[in-house]
C-alpha cells in the first residue's frame, strides 16, 4: 500500500473506533435506562451536552485540568440522577404504560435544558473547545494522530470494558441484568427491583455523561450536537435491541465505522442515508433488535 | 451693496437656524420611528442574533442624539425558525406599525422575512445574511449590507490566483445553503482564474469527525484548503487538517468571526480568513476604533463583522432618514431613500450604495492570523477585493 | 368521553356530539372573522386551525389506533412541497392541494408499513428515524425543495376569478378545513372502521383473532391520517409563505404529537384543546422569549405528572373521581 492509502486506512480505523466507542457509551447509557425502567430518555442528548458544557466551564472558565474535570463531570451525574429520580422518575414506577409517560417527561426535560443552554452558553459562544488531555502528535507509520485522540480512545474503551465487567461480574450488575431479562422472575429470586431501578438510572446517566465529556475532549462542539446525538443513540438502541448493552456497543461501533468508511467510497451525505436505511431494513426483519434476548 | 448682502446672509442664517430649531422641536414632538428587528435570540443561531443586537445597541445609542427624531428598534425573537420569523414580521408590521424590518442573521430566517417584506411592501434592511437570493432580480424592498456568499467564493478564487497562479484548491465543508453558495461561486470562478479544484467534500449536517476526509484532502495535494464547517464542527475540521499535516498557511476560512478565530488557536497562526470588518484593520476610522474599544470593554472580545454590520445598520437608517425626513412616516419613501443612499460605513469608510436589486457594491478582506491570546487575537490584512455583485452570475449559480 | 366503551346507539351519540361540534364550528369561523382587523392575531388563529387539522390526523393514528408516528410533519412536508412545486409549474392550487395530499397519503401508508411488524414503542422509535431520513431528503433533493434554503414568497392561492384570494378569505378556508377534519374524525370513530381501529389499539393480536384484518386497517388508518397531514401541509405553505426542511422536522412532529398527548389522546376534543392552548402559547410568550422554553417544558412535565391522560382525562377525573388514571393505553405489549 502507498503512504496515502495507509493514511486513509488508519484514519478510517481511528475515526471508526473513536466515534464508535463514544456512540457505544451513549447508546449503552440509554439502553440501560430503557431496559430497566422503560424510560426512552429523549433528553439523553441534552444530558450528553450538559456534560460537555460542564466540562467546558471547568476547564476553560475555571482552569481545571481536563483529566480532573472529566472525573468531576462523571461524578456530578450521580447526585443529579438521584435528584431527578426522587423528583420525577419515581412517580411512574408503577404506571403500566410508563414508557409513553417517560417519553413525554423527557421531552419536557429536553425543552427546559435546551432553553437554559440557549440563554447561557448560547449567548457566550457559537462553539466550544476544551483544552486537550495531552498535546503532541504520534506517528503510526505514515499516519499522524493527535495524542489527545489516542487518550480519548483509550479512556472510552476502558470505560466500556469497566461497564462490561460491572454488569457481568458484580453483584449489582447481575441484579441489573436479571431485571432486564425478566423483572418478575428477578423479584421472585429476591432482587430488590426498585433499588435496581435507582442504580440503573444513575449508571445509565453516568455512562451518557462519560460519553459527553469524552466527546468534548475529542471534538469541538456546539449546542446542536444534543439532538443529533439523541437520534443516533436511539437508532443504535433500536437496532441493537433495547436493554442489550452488548447490542449497543456492537451497533455503536458499526455506526462509527459506517460513518468513516462510507465517506471514503461515497459522500458523507450518502453515509448518513445509508446507516439510517440499514436500520430500517434491520428493523423490518428483526423488530426486537439484533441482540435482543 | 455690501450691507445688503450682509443683511441677506444674516436673515438667511437666522431663518435657517429658526427653521432648524423648528425642525428639532418638530422632530422631538413626533413619535419615534419604529424599526422591527426580527432576530435569533433563542434556538441554534442565538449567538449570532444576540451578538448582532449587541452591535446594534451601540449604534442605537449614537444615532439618537438630542434634537433628532428618535429611532427605536423593536427587537423580537424568531427562535431561529422561519415560521416564527414570518409571524414576528407580521406582528411588527401589523401591531407595531414599524417603518421597516431588519435583523435576521441566518439565511433561512432572512429569506422568510424577505418573502414577507416583498409581498407586503415593507422595506427590509438586512445586516448579516449572505444568501444571494435575498437580492435576486426583482427585489424591490430589500437592502443588504453583507456581500453575498457566492461572491465570497469568487473572491477566494481571486485571492488564490494572486497568491499562487495555477494553484490547486481543496474544499471541505458542511452541507448547508450558505456553504453551497460559497462553493458554487468558487467552483464557477476557479477555471476562469486558471485554478484547479482537486477535492470537493461535503459533510451532512450533524457530522462529528473529519479525519478521514482530512486524509483525502491531504492525498489530493492541494495548495490551499477552503474550510467551511458549521458551528463547532468548523473547528474540528481545522484541527484535524492540521493534525494530519496540512500547514496553517494552506488554510482559508471564507469567514472568521472572533470566537471562531480565538478557538482556532495558536496552532492556526498563519492561516487566512475572509471578513468584512476586523478589529485589526489598518483602515478603521476613529468611530470604528471607538466601537472596537467599547465593545471589548463590554463583552470581553473584539466585535466581528456581524456586530459591525448591525452597528452600521443603525447608522444607515439614521442617514437615510436625515436626508429624507418625510421618509420617516412613509414606507415607499423610505424605500426610495434607501435606494438613493450613498454613504460610507462609519467604522471603516467602505462605501455603501445599493444597486437596483438592493445588493451593495461588494468587498472582502482576507486576513492572516499572526497571534492569538485568550481573549484577543492579532491578524494582518493580506488581500482586499471589491467587485460588482453580478460579476459572476450569482442568481443563477445559487437557486 | 367518546370512547370505545360507548355502546349507545349511533344517533344518540351524534346528539351528544352535536352541541360541542356546533360550538366549535361557530368559533372556528367566527374567531378569524372577528380578528380579521388584526392580521397578526388572525394569523395566530389560522396557524392554530392548521394544527387542529394535524392533531385530528395524529389523534386518529395515536389516539384511536395506538400508533405513534413521529414522522407526521415529514409527511405534511411531502404534501407541502408537492403543492408548492405543482402550483409553481402552473397548476391551480385547488388541484395541487388534493394531489399533494394524496401523495402524502401514499407516502404515509408506505412509511407506515414498519408498524405492521413493530409493536408499540418500537414503531415510534422507528418513525423517529424515518422522520430524520425525510428531513435529510428534503435537504438533499434540492432541485425539488431548494434544499435548506427553503422556498420563499409562496403566494396565496388564486381566487376563482382573477388575482389571489384575500388573507381573511383564506382564514375561512382554514376554518372549513379544521371543521371538516374534526367531523371526519368523529364520523370515523363512530363507524365500524373506528371500532376496529380501537380494537387494534387495545390489543392487535386479539383483534386479529377476532377476524379483524389488522394489516388492512392499520394501512387504512395511515392513509387517512396522512391525508390530514397532507391537507394541513398544503395549506400551511401558502399561509406562511415560506417552507424549508426545518418547517417539517422532527421537532414539529413531536409538537403535534405533544398537543394530542397533552390534550388527551383518543378523545375528539382533547387534541383540539391541545392545539388551541399550545399553538398560541409560543406566539403569546414572544415577549418572554428568555424563559419561554423553560415554561413550555415545565407545562409538559406538570401535565404528565398531574394528569397523565392529558387535559381531557384530567378534567374527567375531577368530575368522575373513580375513573382509573391510565386507562386506554395498551402500550405494554410493545414494551416487553
Amino acid at each position: 500500500m502507498s503512504n496515502a492509502n495507509w493514511i486513509l486506512f488508519l484514519s478510517t480505523l481511528s475515526t471508526g473506533l473513536i466515534l464508535g466507542s463514544i456512540f457505544s457509551l451513549v447508546a449503552a447509557g440509554v439502553t440501560i435506562v430503557y431496559g430497566s425502567i422503560w424510560m426512552p430518555n429523549a433528553a439523553n442528548g441534552q444530558f450528553f451536552l450538559l456534560a460537555a458544557l460542564f466540562g467546558w466551564t471547568l476547564t476553560v472558565s475555571w482552569g481545571i485540568h481536563p483529566a480532573i474535570a472529566a472525573i468531576l463531570v462523571i461524578g456530578v451525574s450521580v447526585p443529579l440522577s438521584y435528584l431527578l429520580e426522587v423528583l420525577l422518575i419515581k412517580r411512574f414506577y408503577d404506571v403500566p404504560n410508563r414508557n409513553i409517560s417517560y417519553f413525554v417527561l423527557s421531552l419536557g426535560i429536553t425543552q427546559i435544558l435546551a432553553g437554559v443552554f440557549s440563554l447561557t452558553y448560547g449567548q457566550w459562544s457559537d462553539q466550544f473547545q476544551l483544552p486537550p488531555l495531552i498535546t503532541g502528535i504520534t506517528f503510526i507509520g505514515p499516519f499522524p494522530i493527535a495524542n489527545n485522540r489516542l487518550a480519548v480512545l483509550a479512556l472510552a474503551i476502558a470505560i466500556l470494558a469497566g461497564l462490561f465487567l460491572l454488569l457481568r461480574f458484580h453483584r449489582y450488575g447481575r441484579a441489573l441484568r436479571a431485571v432486564f431479562q425478566n423483572r418478575d422472575a428477578a423479584a421472585l429470586r429476591g432482587v430488590n427491583v426498585k433499588a435496581s431501578y435507582s442504580m440503573s438510572f444513575a449508571l445509565g446517566n453516568a455512562v451518557i455523561f462519560a460519553g459527553g465529556i469524552l466527546f468534548a475532549l475529542a471534538y469541538s462542539f456546539d449546542l446542536t450536537v444534543a439532538w443529533t446525538m439523541a437520534i443516533t443513540a436511539f437508532a443504535i438502541m433500536i437496532i441493537g435491541g433495547p436493554g442489550s448493552v452488548l447490542g449497543a456497543v456492537v451497533i455503536g461501533m458499526v455506526f462509527g465505522f459506517t460513518q468513516a468508511i462510507v465517506s471514503v467510497v461515497a459522500s458523507p451525505t450518502i453515509a448518513a442515508f445509508s446507516y439510517l436505511g440499514a436500520m430500517l431494513v434491520i428493523l423490518l426483519f428483526k423488530p426486537s433488535g439484533l441482540f435482543a434476548k | 451693496m455690501d450691507s445688503y448682502w450682509k443683511t441677506l446672509a444674516v436673515t438667511a442664517t437666522a431663518s435657517a437656524t429658526l427653521l432648524a430649531a423648528a425642525n428639532i422641536s418638530a422632530a422631538q414632538d413626533k413619535p419615534p420611528v419604529k424599526i422591527g428587528f426580527v432576530t435569533e435570540l433563542t434556538g441554534p443561531w442565538s449567538f449570532f442574533g444576540t451578538s448582532c443586537v449587541a452591535g446594534l445597541k451601540f449604534g442605537e445609542e449614537q444615532i439618537n442624539s438630542p434634537g433628532k427624531r428618535k429611532i427605536e428598534f423593536v427587537i423580537t425573537d424568531n427562535q431561529t425558525s422561519p415560521a416564527q420569523s414570518v409571524a414576528a414580521s407580521r406582528s411588527l408590521d401589523v401591531q407595531d406599525k414599524v417603518l421597516a424590518l431588519s435583523g435576521p442573521t441566518s439565511s433561512d430566517t432572512g429569506l422568510a422575512v424577505y418573502g414577507y417584506a416583498e409581498q407586503n411592501k415593507v422595506p427590509f434592511v438586512v445586516p448579516v445574511a449572505a444568501f444571494p437570493q435575498l437580492t435576486k432580480p426583482g427585489s424591490r424592498y430589500t437592502f443588504r449590507l453583507e456581500p453575498n456568499a457566492a461572491g465570497w467564493g469568487y473572491a477566494i478564487a481571486k485571492f488564490v490566483e494572486k497568491q499562487k497562479p495555477g494553484g490547486k484548491i481543496a474544499m471541505i465543508y458542511s452541507d448547508y445553503a450558505l456553504m453551497r453558495a460559497i462553493t458554487a461561486g468558487l467552483k464557477y470562478q476557479a477555471p476562469l482564474s486558471k485554478l484547479q479544484i482537486v477535492a470537493d467534500i461535503a459533510f451532512p449536517q450533524g457530522s462529528n469527525d473529519a479525519t478521514v476526509q482530512a486524509a483525502q484532502v491531504l492525498a489530493a495535494q492541494p495548495d490551499y484548503v477552503v474550510v467551511i464547517g458549521a458551528g463547532g464542527f468548523d473547528n474540528t475540521i481545522t484541527n484535524q487538517l492540521l493534525d494530519i499535516g496540512i500547514k496553517p498557511q494552506q488554510l482559508i476560512h471564507p469567514f472568521g468571526i472572533t470566537t471562531q478565530v480565538m478557538n482556532w488557536g495558536k496552532r492556526s497562526v498563519g492561516s487566512y480568513y475572509g471578513t468584512f470588518f476586523d478589529s485589526n484593520l489598518d483602515s478603521l476610522t476613529p468611530e470604528g476604533k471607538t466601537f472596537v474599544k467599547d465593545f471589548i470593554a463590554k463583552y470581553g472580545r473584539p466585535p466581528s463583522y456581524g456586530e459591525n454590520f448591525c452597528f452600521v445598520t443603525a447608522h444607515v437608517i439614521r442617514e437615510a432618514l436625515d436626508k429624507n425626513p418625510e421618509a420617516a412616516d412613509d414606507r415607499e419613501k423610505f424605500r426610495d431613500a434607501m435606494s438613493k443612499l450613498k454613504t460610507k460605513e462609519t467604522t471603516s469608510d467602505i462605501p455603501i450604495e445599493f444597486d437596483k436589486n438592493g445588493a451593495r457594491k461588494e468587498y472582502i478582506y482576507f486576513m492572516q492570523m499572526t497571534d492569538v491570546e485568550a481573549k484577543s487575537y492579532k491578524a494582518k490584512q493580506a488581500f482586499y477585493a471589491e467587485w460588482d455583485p453580478e460579476v459572476i452570475p450569482v442568481y443563477t449559480l445559487v437557486k | 368521553m367518546t370512547d370505545s366503551s360507548s355502546t349507545t346507539s349511533l344517533s344518540s351519540d351524534w346528539k351528544k356530539i352535536a352541541g360541542p361540534l356546533g360550538a366549535f364550528t361557530i368559533l372556528a369561523f367566527a374567531i378569524p372573522a372577528l380578528l380579521s382587523g388584526n392580521r397578526y392575531l388572525a394569523f395566530v388563529a389560522g396557524i392554530t386551525l392548521i394544527h387542529i387539522v394535524w392533531t385530528s390526523g395524529m389523534n386518529l393514528l395515536y389516539g384511536y389506533t395506538g400508533l405513534m408516528p413521529l414522522m407526521f410533519a415529514g409527511i405534511a412536508g411531502i404534501s407541502a412541497y408537492f403543492a408548492v412545486d405543482l402550483t409553481a409549474s402552473g397548476w391551480s392550487f385547488w388541484v395541487a392541494l388534493p394531489v399533494g395530499a394524496l401523495a402524502a397519503s401514499i407516502a404515509g401508508t408506505i412509511l407506515g408499513l414498519p408498524s405492521l411488524r413493530l409493536k408499540g414503542f418500537y414503531f415510534t422509535l422507528c418513525s423517529l428515524v424515518i422522520q430524520t431520513v425525510i428531513t435529510l431528503g428534503f435537504v438533499y433533493f434540492a432541485n425539488l425543495t431548494n434544499g435548506d434554503t427553503g422556498i420563499s414568497q409562496i403566494p396565496l392561492p388564486a381566487a376563482p376569478g382573477s388575482g389571489t384570494i384575500s388573507a381573511p378569505a383564506f382564514d375561512l378556508i382554514l376554518a372549513a378545513a379544521a371543521v371538516i377534519g374534526v367531523v371526519v374524525l368523529i364520523a370515523i370513530t363512530r363507524s365500524a372502521l373506528g371500532k376496529r381501529l380501537i380494537a387494534i389499539r387495545e390489543d392487535d393480536e386479539l383483534a386479529e383473532m377476532l377476524g379483524i384484518n389488522v394489516t388492512r386497517y392499520k394501512m387504512t388508518a395511515f392513509f387517512i391520517g396522512s391525508l390530514f397531514a397532507g391537507v394541513g401541509g398544503a395549506l400551511y405553505a401558502p399561509y406562511i409563505g415560506f417552507i424549508s426542511p426545518r418547517s417539517f422536522d422532527v421537532l414539529i412532529s413531536m409538537n403535534i404529537w405533544l398537543m394530542v398527548a397533552f390534550g388527551g389522546r383518543g378523545t375528539i376534543w382533547g387534541p383540539v384543546a391541545g392545539a388551541v392552548i399550545l399553538v398560541p402559547l409560543s406566539f403569546l410568550l414572544q415577549e418572554y422569549y428568555t424563559v419561554k422554553d423553560v415554561i413550555y417544558g415545565l407545562l409538559i412535565i406538570a401535565v404528565i405528572v398531574l394528569m397523565p391522560g392529558g387535559i381531557a382525562s384530567g378534567l374527567k377525573r375531577t368530575t368522575r373521581a373513580t375513573e382509573p388514571v391510565a386507562a386506554g393505553a395498551a402500550e405494554q405489549r410493545g414494551a416487553k
